[in-house]
């Protein structure tokens, strides 16, 4: 009699260090393996409930400010710096990753209303309702070899390698190096990527160049007050804006004119445009709603980006996501939303027992974080992805967490996952008011439906809701 | 006018009177004279300027004054200036002229401006023309000024241009033209309100922003078809091959300092430079180091050849007796060296504690194999002498095993000496009239035998060692006495195998296995025969028996490999199974076939005795296979030669003609006319109409309720009960109209919803995809590592978005695609420093509109 024996050559099974993973040989004939869909299933399945456990997006909270906090700006050179201001008039910059303060700019009498920064980053706009818009030096970021650096132990000790250099605080008394008053409130700020221009929302929209104490131009249309305006990061001559009389204003600097307005049936807050779609933008508008648009095709938005519950009084704040992917909103009813760009909820909610109404929401350039500053005087530092494990990842760990997502991607749509993944909890005063606004719309839509049965057939077309919420395009 | 808002910054434009000049120009003398001929170039600007601000043109703005013509720093030179530079060389003399030379022209030009408003009025008096007739003309005239071959007085009109070209060709069209043009009145259309007029600015700007938007399109729709967006920063740092690294090499320690300071000398650097050989010289070594250098690498060489050979003639042995011994040498060289240093005593000590520790540890001796678990299991007391002694001999090897340290000796000594028992037996059965170099080492082993005894005594071994070189030499001198010698051995092997034979008990295996076995296989056969009543039992001796020979011959051979019992046994049985497959297969068909097949049989087996196993056979299984109705011929052509089968099938094939008639439908009625299958079916489906849309309850109170009195009762159920009663009813039946199956009478298709099932299925198609089959074709194929090759699971599991920590992400830059390319699996957005070139001239130019904005 013959016994076989699996004879493999050591050549194959020999590994080359003692740390490398011993081979695995498998046979990948499908005829083998018939239960690789319930396989996958179930591992979608586990990566959705362990996504849930894992879900820990708040990283941590920036207190320092005495006043609601009203805007932020992003330094596109320093990943970890971030400008804000308050409705007291004080400017901060932040260290992200310390969570600390790196300094104020003080001179603001009233609240601060719009910060921008250029975009080499060392030119910080700033403007409020004491009508000035000023502009501030931003200090240094500097390598230090900790070893090397003697002098200063109080930023020796802390120990970073990145410090910054308050240069001027000692020789002039104060950062900024211009001061221009305007007549009228200035409502919000925003600098051009790529070029040294940046405009003022008031009453009127001005354009200005650094070096001037002038407006190099400035556009009005309408007698109403601006409210928030923002450069086409990929464009840098268009230019939009929303106003009071619930318009949104597209502006072309190279003809010198405004070119199209849009109005809607309520007002639009806050404005961003998609920094790698340069035609596409989102408004945030006071219906709680946000709405995409295509900047050629006004007649209609894009998409309708439900999901709010409160936005009514004063504002309701929108950034843009550097890939382009998707976009965070803060908002009146104390929570801050993510949604895809394309999507029509939101895909996540964030709140915290203490966060108030936020004010101002911005998403850091990598992508990877968010930040919200709110009424209670503190920014607050988010997860853009909540149970995404940060630091450095091990190869391995990598393409583990690769593969968990794509398999719950694929089975995302099954009723088991879905349920999983949508999940959330929310606080029951946000719950409530989803529940009855939830109501209140079925109710609208009810009530048309009666309406249009009872009407002649034809005199009350339905319209989508993409088109409900626009009164007109006025050329 | 429109009032634009105009871009203008700074200070405000001086007027024509205040300009001051400065740089080069003519001495006032000259200056007076020229003016007298004509209007000059200079001042002809100046005027149109004026007259512009009375045109109320839509689509003319108001032109700033040129930096150049504003003369703000010096800096721009008028191009008639330029012209008269040339003439005049004292350009630098005058450039200090004082200011009332400047001033009294600055008069003249007002004086001149002057006279020439006058002008205007007065042909506007006289013509009633509108102003803008004249100045198109005098504009004209300042454009054609160079062509004017001049005689100084009065104004040029078109006519005396219009008389140069006499008698040219076209000349008479130009006339013609012209004087229509007099003959019509100049109207110039109304400007349009000022709403209008943005409303056209602002339709234009929309236009030409879409225009810029729109060439985004292709890049965003490559964005967003590419599979995988990875963002990146910038890697190209520049330096990128050995050479460019190893340049910036700087010595540090002591020792790279003295390298760089050999290689870097002046002389071998020159060296380098010229061709090399001289290199050579600066290699000086002496030849006496050379030649030693070379007498020890041969001596090395030639070692290392006779080395080799040895070990190849060594190898070459095929005696395996003579590797054992050469094995067991080499251990007690080994013991040797543990006697005589150290360190070998501790290399020993810890490859003992490590076989210790790992029997220990698997346990491997101590009756945890599958074997000798079975054997327990069975009972040892049932086992023969053979399997008990090597479980015993196990045990002993385990306890052996798992000694402690300090005792371990002594045990290896009895092995041993059991070991050589065995090897010599062998050797003794084997190689008997082999070499008598081999017979030596059997010499030399019985020598040594005492030996291992006394191990721990070192003296004594080193007196054996001597002892045994001593043999060694005297058995070399004298071969002819060995062969004595070689026969007394053998007489002591044959007893000591006989003692051995108690203990080992391995060779004893075979015949008393073998006894075993028969017995077994005797009293399985018999229970065989007597189950299968139709094999023959004599036959089947013999063939048993046969078999029972041939499993002898095949385990002799085997027993010295498989020295236990129960492999030995399902051995047996696998024999059994490849030896007699027939009869068992005979016996299943038999059973299928029924009893009437098996008494056959059995009355047949008891006719035929001669008849082998395989006729046999053959006959059995024939009527299993052919259907009953071939049968009845085959027996006909069978008949003959087997008379005895015949006869049984005969009575059945005489009852089946008289049913030849009826047909293939009548056969199967017949067959199933116990069972209405139509009426089960009916019964059937209504179950499940029942299960799936259950029927209504009736209509029934609660007992006790209403039923107090007469006239309830007399009522009956309450209408409302009825009511839905009816209506349930009549859901039920709608219901079942809307099933499927409702038209087609011999189907039912289930309508039941599984909920287990449920689970996973989507609910309705998600949104890309617009059919069933594709969205199942999409999650058809799995993507994880077990089962994809590692090659294609990156690719496989690769996220939209690729993003490194740390990187930050710009917004998009403008670059040129091919719309024709397809969409890339992969993309890399590269985060530059520096934008790249395209989007930097772009901005240029943006920068430069603006700069012409802020003219206006």
């Amino acid at each position: 009699m013959r016994v076989k024996v699996i004879s493999r050559s050591t050549d194959d099974f020999t590994r080359e260090r003692s740390q490398d993973l011993q081979k695995v040989f498998r046979n990948y004939d499908p005829g083998l393996r018939s239960q690789e869909k319930a396989v996958e299933y179930t591992r979608a399945l586990n990566a959705a409930k362990l996504e849930k456990i894992f879900a820990k997006p708040f990283v941590g909270a920036m207190d320092g400010h005495i006043d609601a906090i009203s805007c932020m700006a992003k330094n596109p050179n320093h990943l970890k710096a971030i400008f804000s201001g308050s409705m007291d008039g004080d400017i901060r910059l932040w260290d992200i990753a310390a969570r600390k303060t790196v300094c104020q700019f003080p001179g603001h009498q009233g609240a601060v209303r719009g910060l921008a920064t250029s975009t080499d980053g060392d030119l910080l706009v700033s403007c409020g309702v004491d009508c000035t818009v000023r502009l501030w030096k931003v200090p240094m970021l500097k390598m230090v070899d900790t070893s090397d650096h003697t002098g200063d132990n109080s930023q020796a000790c802390t120990g970073w390698i990145e410090t910054y250099f308050l240069h001027q605080q000692s020789s002039h008394g104060s950062m900024h190096f211009l001061i221009i008053f305007v007549l009228t409130a200035v409502r919000g700020v925003d600098h051009q990527w790529d070029g040294n221009l940046f405009a003022t929302a008031g009453a009127q929209v001005d354009i200005w160049d650094p070096n001037r104490s002038e407006p190099i131009n400035s556009f009005q249309w309408g007698n109403d007050t601006v409210l928030s305006l923002r450069f086409d990061p990929g464009e840098c001559n268009i230019l939009i804006t929303s106003a009071s009389d619930r318009s949104l204003t597209l502006y072309d600097l190279r003809t010198s004119s405004p070119a199209r307005k849009l109005i809607m049936k309520t007002r639009c807050n806050s404005v961003c445009w998609n920094p790698r779609e340069p035609m596409n933008f989102t408004a945030a508008n006071e219906d709680t709603n946000c709405y995409s648009f295509d900047a050629r095709k006004l007649d209609e938005a894009k998409i309708v980006h439900k999901g709010h519950v409160s936005a009514v009084v004063f504002r309701m704040d929108i950034d843009y996501s550097p890939t382009g992917r998707e976009f965070v909103t803060g908002s009146y009813d104390r929570t801050v939303r993510i949604f895809n760009y394309f999507g029509d909820h939101s895909r996540e909610i964030y709140h915290t027992k203490r966060m108030q109404r936020v004010f101002c929401v911005k998403y850091t350039y990598d992508g990877t974080y968010l930040v919200s500053g709110s009424d209670d005087t503190n920014l607050r530092l988010w997860k853009s992805k909540a149970s995404e494990q940060l630091g450095v990842l091990l190869p391995r760990e990598r393409k583990r967490q690769e593969y968990l997502d794509a398999v719950k991607e694929r089975y995302k749509h099954l009723p088991e996952v879905k349920r999983i993944d949508r999940h959330r909890h929310l606080p029951k005063a946000i719950y409530n008011a989803a529940k009855l606004r939830r109501t209140m719309i079925e109710a609208e839509n009810q009530k048309a439906e009666r309406r249009r049965k009872h009407s002649t057939p034809g005199s009350m077309p339905v319209q989508p809701f993409r088109k409900r919420r626009i009164i007109k395009e006025v050329e | 006018m429109p009032k634009k808002p105009t871009m203008r910054r700074g200070k405000p434009t001086p007027g024509p009177g205040k300009r001051r000049r400065h740089g080069p120009r003519l001495p006032t003398s000259m200056r007076r004279e020229l003016d007298a001929m004509g209007p000059g170039p200079a001042h002809g600007s100046d005027d149109e300027e004026g007259s512009d601000a009375g045109i109320e043109d839509v689509y003319e703005y108001e032109e700033g004054v040129p930096e150049e013509e504003a003369g703000k720093n010096g800096r721009y030179d008028d191009v008639a200036k330029y012209e008269y530079e040339f003439d005049s060389d004292a350009s630098d003399a005058d450039e200090d002229v004082p200011s009332e030379e400047g001033e009294d022209m600055e008069e003249d030009d007002i004086d001149d401006g002057d006279d020439e408003e006058k002008q205007i009025r007065i042909l506007q008096e006289t013509t009633g023309m509108p102003r803008e007739a004249f100045d198109g003309k005098k504009r004209k005239q300042a454009l054609e000024l160079p062509l004017q071959h001049g005689d100084g007085d009065g104004p040029v009109t078109i006519h005396d241009l219009l008389d140069n070209i006499q008698g040219k060709p076209g000349y008479s069209k130009v006339r013609k033209r012209l004087q229509q043009q007099e003959r019509k009145t100049m109207t110039v259309l109304a400007p349009l309100p000022k709403v209008e007029r943005d409303k056209i600015e602002r339709k234009v700007a929309y236009k030409a922003s879409n225009k810029e938007l729109t060439k985004w399109e292709q890049p965003v729709k490559m964005n967003r078809e590419a599979t995988t967006l990875t963002f990146e920063n910038d890697t190209n740092l520049g330096v990128n091959t050995v050479a460019a690294i190893a340049s910036e090499f700087k010595p540090r320690t002591e020792f790279e300092k003295r390298i760089a300071e050999i290689t870097q000398s002046a002389e071998i650097i020159e060296a380098h430079k010229n061709d090399g050989a001289r290199i050579l010289e600066l290699n000086k070594i002496d030849v006496e180091d050379v030649r030693e250098r070379q007498n020890r690498l041969a001596k090395m060489r030639s070692l290392l050849f006779r080395h080799e050979m040895k070990a190849k003639r060594v190898k070459k042995i095929k005696s395996r007796t003579y590797h054992r011994m050469l094995k067991k040498d080499k251990l007690k060289a080994a013991s040797a060296d543990i006697e005589a240093d150290p360190e070998a005593v501790k290399e020993y000590a810890r490859k003992q504690e490590f076989e210790r520790a790992e029997e220990r540890m698997t346990l491997r001796h101590k009756n945890t194999s599958k074997w000798s678990r079975r054997i327990i299991e069975r009972g040892l007391t049932v086992q023969d002498e053979g399997t008990r002694a090597a479980i015993a001999a196990q045990l002993q090897k385990h306890a052996h095993l798992t000694r402690k340290m300090n005792s371990t000796k002594d045990d290896s000594s009895s092995e041993e000496s059991s070991d050589e028992n065995e090897d010599e037996s062998d050797s003794e059965a084997k190689i008997l009239n082999k070499g008598k170099e081999k017979i030596r080492k059997v010499l030399e082993e019985y020598n040594e035998i005492p030996n291992s005894g006394v191990f721990s005594l070192p003296f004594m071994e080193r007196a054996m060692k001597k002892r045994e070189e001593a043999t060694y030499e005297e058995a070399r001198q004298a071969l002819e006495e060995y062969d004595d010698s070689l026969r007394k051995l053998e007489d002591d092997d044959t007893e000591h195998n006989e003692d051995s034979y108690k203990v080992a008990g391995k060779r004893t295996f075979g015949p008393v296995k073998n006894a075993h076995e028969e017995v077994k296989k005797r009293k399985l056969e018999d229970t065989e025969n007597i189950s299968d009543s139709e094999y023959d039992s004599d036959t089947a001796r013999h063939l048993s028996n046969n078999e029972v020979i041939t499993k002898h011959d095949d385990i002799q051979p085997g027993s010295a490999l498989l020295d236990d019992e129960p492999q030995n046994d399902l051995y047996k049985n696998f024999s059994d199974i490849i030896k007699n497959p027939g009869p068992k297969t005979t016996f299943e068909v038999g059973m299928l076939a029924g009893d009437s097949w098996k008494k056959v049989k059995s009355s047949k087996g008891n006719g035929q005795r001669n008849v082998d196993g395989s006729t046999n056979k053959s006959k059995v299984l024939v009527p299993s296979i052919v259907d009953p109705k071939l049968k009845q011929q085959d027996h006909n052509s069978d008949s003959d030669s087997e008379e005895d089968m015949v006869e049984g099938f005969l009575t059945i094939s005489d009852r089946k003609e008289k049913y030849e008639l009826p047909s293939q439908a009548d056969l199967i009625c017949q067959a199933f006319a116990g069972d209405d299958v139509e009426a089960e079916f009916e019964k059937d489906k209504m179950d499940v109409l029942n299960e799936e849309n259950p029927e209504p309850e009736k209509p029934a109170l609660v007992p006790g309720w209403g039923q107090w009195t007469d006239i309830q009762q007399k009522k009956g159920l309450p209408s409302w009960m009825l009511k839905e009663h009816e209506i349930a009813k009549r859901n039920r039946e709608e219901a079942l109209k809307r099933r499927k199956d409702s038209k087609l009478k011999h189907v039912i298709i289930s309508e039941h919803v599984d909920k287990k099932v449920e689970k996973y299925l989507a609910r309705n198609l998600p949104f890309p995809y617009t059919s069933k089959d594709v969205y199942e074709q999409s999650i058809r194929m799995p993507i994880g590592p077990d089962f994809n090759p590692t090659t294609s699971i990156s690719a496989l599991t690769r996220p939209a978005i690729v993003k490194k920590p740390g990187v930050i992400i710009k917004p998009i830059q403008y670059e040129e695609v091919n719309p024709h390319e397809k969409p890339n699996e992969l993309k890399r957005v590269i985060q530059r420093a520096i934008p790249n070139r395209n989007a930097k001239k772009a901005s240029a130019k943006q920068g430069k509109r603006v700069t012409t904005q802020k003219r206006k």
